[in-house]
């Protein structure tokens, strides 16, 4: 009882000196705040001459500085070119002088570049103010191929997980969850047998329908990185959602439950028993789940995704071709090869793990992950294909985005976001949409 | 994992009525969905008591003149694949005109229109493009209702939706060739411009305003007061509507509208009602 209350009394004085500590910090940020717009402050923009600062062969960028401060700034002014990999290609500064209060604008004319994206920073480096905008443009970026080859069987590594799939018994079950249905959807929780046996789950909203024989096409949405899907619902009445956890994720952790940084490595030293073969063996498990259903259509179904649910879109797309559309975001695992020495992760869990693996080197690791590059799976792929990228994304590089995308089969369409990183906008999924009904004719 | 919802074609969007005398034009640029059938029954009315002579110049008509028209019209559409659908209008017409001491009423079926549309391509899947052919074929012989000559019209659409002030709008702009075959069969040019915009966020009310016109051309120049008689004339009119859904499957459209110039042609006002009804959903 007595420590009860001495627990009380002790928390109460924290969060009172928290307060007093809190408001003190916020006195003395409003007083700076104050200060800085008395003495006025130097604002800088970047702006591409290319809307998605795409360029066919050199690229053209302005640099504008507000120097709204009471003192005259003398410096430089300048930019630094480099790879996705850090190395430099170009720079160039050029001497200042930005009068108080008043707006200047540098035009830089970069010279001709190799097709590829590069990284851009912009510096100011003057009397009272230095500071460094970071942007990434691309030159010609449709002639951007991968230097690495895809393994000779690699269509029959595949070919064989399917059939190891295959003799698997789906036991597809659908189980309905009337609390959480809502007033235009139906949700029900499915369970089906996956690779290896391993339960899978996830979950199907349908729009309420009084027509019984009414089928609607299937929005199957899949997983990020260690992320737990929820039951999809929203306002659309001609869609049914399936959103799948694959192995090891949210309610399919039956038999896989790693931690959140081992789960891209489980099993990596084997590539007939890693991780991903089973989880991408799961998306196609789904699709048979989908063709299971008689409300549910089977020649109108998109796959979609970001990060890791991007490389599972195209993943499933290239090795189902019961899939008839595939939008991929900031799909992860593009050009695997080209990520070491561009990227932290997932290079830095792949070394992480081979140092505690006696015999096993980054090269079979990497020899392995061949089988699951997201654009050896996108050479397969023959239906229309969307994916969104960010030029700043620091997972999925844009070259590596672009390696896929150039070899996908069927219609494709790429959206860039040069001020995105591991991120796609609600124009890209507002563009989904729209890209998704007319293909399946919801008009 | 997020799904924005998104609309190709605000619910009543395209369907609103164009009323020229018995003419009812569906301005309907977007394509339909397959297997689903609209049906459209509608009710307009159209009065005129004053004309545009060849001069463009407006006059009472003779003698306390007063033409009226009210058509009873059925239209409907099928969407038969992703980009062909078939449409159909049939109307059945009364069309009176009275003088002092004369009176004159004809009714009937009128010119039975069937089309098949085509979905020629889109613009970053919000501007649409469609092509229609359309056969006339006329369902009477009284020279009171119509010309009572086949026809056929080439017609092409372009539409679009979007947002606006926190509303969704489309339009919708279509432009038709009409020929219609036999002695002094007039060549028309039909033309109608509509922007609506949604006043709520699920669709329910809508307000709409076209923009529409005739240019017809014939050897025969004659005037005469019933506009469906006419053969060389020009007009255009506006119309406003007003459109609320009841649900899904029912919707309301009611429609004013006016002519607003012309030549050799009526100088009349309109008002229809329109539902519209989607059985199979």
């Amino acid at each position: 009882m007595f420590d009860k209350l001495n627990y009380s009394i002790v928390k109460n004085s924290f969060r009172a000196l928290s307060l007093v500590i809190g408001l003190f910090f916020l006195c003395l940020e409003h007083a700076a705040a104050q200060r800085e717009k008395e003495d006025g402050e130097v604002v800088t923009e970047v702006v591409a001459h290319d809307a998605n600062a795409i360029f066919s062969g050199s690229a053209d960028f302005t640099f504008s500085v507000k120097n709204s401060l009471n003192t005259d700034q003398e410096g430089t002014v300048g930019y630094l070119v480099t790879t996705e990999k850090g190395d430099k290609v170009l720079d160039k500064t050029i001497k200042v002088k930005i009068d108080r209060n008043s707006n200047e604008s540098y035009d830089f004319h970069l010279p001709e570049l190799r097709s590829g994206f590069y990284k851009i920073n912009f510096m100011i480096n003057t009397s009272d103010y230095d500071d460094t905008t970071r942007k990434a443009f691309g030159i010609k970026p449709q002639e951007i191929r991968s230097q690495y080859t895809r393994p000779a069987d690699f269509n029959q590594f595949w070919d064989n997980a399917k059939a190891e799939l295959a003799k698997v018994k789906p036991d597809f079950k659908v189980t309905a969850l009337p609390k959480q249905n809502t007033d235009n959807r139906e949700v029900f929780l499915i369970e089906m047998k996956s690779l290896d046996n391993y339960t899978i789950r996830g979950y199907l909203t349908v729009p309420k329908t009084r027509n019984k024989s009414r089928k609607f096409a299937v929005l199957l949405g899949l997983p990020g990185y260690q992320v737990s899907l929820d039951p999809m619902l929203g306002l659309d009445n001609d869609l049914a959602i399936i959103t799948l956890n694959v192995r090891g994720q949210g309610n399919s952790r039956d038999e896989i439950d790693t931690r959140r940084d081992e789960y891209i490595t489980y099993r990596i030293e084997d590539k007939n028993k890693y991780v991903m073969r089973g989880v991408i063996m799961d998306c196609v498990r789904c699709i048979d789940f989908i063709y299971s259903q008689k409300n549910l259509e089977h020649d109108n179904i998109l796959v979609s995704g970001g990060s890791m649910g991007g490389y599972l879109a195209l993943a499933v797309a290239g090795v189902d071709k019961r899939v008839n559309l595939c939008s991929a975001q900031n799909p992860i695992l593009c050009d695997i090869r080209r990520l070491v020495g561009e990227v932290d992760w997932p290079v830095s869990s792949f070394r992480k793990y081979v140092a505690t693996q006696p015999g096993l080197s980054l090269d079979k690791v990497l020899g392995n992950m061949d089988y699951y590059d997201a654009k050896n799976f996108a050479q397969n792929i023959t239906c229309p294909t969307l994916m969104g990228i960010g030029l700043l994304d620091p997972f999925a590089p844009p070259n590596n985005e672009y390696s896929a995308f150039n070899v996908l089969q069927g219609k494709r369409r790429i959206m860039v976001f040069k001020n995105l990183a591991h991120e796609i906008n609600e124009k890209y999924k507002e563009l989904e949409g729209r890209w998704m009904r007319d293909t399946f004719a919801l008009f | 994992m997020t799904y924005i919802k998104t609309h190709i074609k605000h619910l009543l969007a395209a369907m609103v009525l164009l009323s020229a005398v018995q003419y009812t034009c569906f301005a309907d640029g977007f394509p339909v969905r397959p297997k689903r059938l609209l049906l459209s029954p509608s009710v307009s009315y159209f009065i005129a008591t004053k004309g545009w002579d060849s001069l463009r110049v407006k006059r009472p008509f003779p003698d306390n003149g007063k033409f009226t028209s009210l058509t009873y019209s059925l239209y409907a559409e099928y969407g038969i694949s992703r980009r062909w659908s078939v449409v159909a209008t049939l109307p059945y017409v009364t069309n009176t005109y009275t003088q002092t001491k004369y009176s004159n009423t004809s009714r009937g079926l009128t010119d039975l229109e069937t089309g098949i549309r085509y979905y020629l391509a889109n613009i970053n899947y919000i501007y649409y493009f469609m092509l229609q052919g359309t056969v006339i074929t006329p369902l009477y012989k009284n020279p009171g209702l119509g010309y009572g000559l086949t026809g056929a019209e080439l017609k092409l659409s372009f539409a679009g939706s979007g947002h606006l002030f926190g509303n969704s709008y489309y339009f919708t702009i279509e432009d038709g060739v009409r020929q219609y075959f036999g002695s002094q069969g007039p060549i028309q040019n039909r033309y109608s411009a509509t922007f609506g915009l949604t006043l709520d966020k699920k669709f329910e009310n809508q307000i709409s305003v076209a923009l529409g016109g005739f240019y017809s051309v014939s050897d025969l120049k004659n005037f005469n007061v019933n506009p469906a008689l006419d053969k060389n004339f020009a007009f255009n009119q506006v119309t406003l509507s007003y459109g609320h859904s009841f649900s899904h499957e029912f919707s309301i459209f009611v429609s004013g509208g006016t002519f607003i110039n012309g030549r050799n042609t009526g100088a009349g006002s309109s008002a229809s009602i329109a539902l519209i009804l989607k059985p199979f959903r």
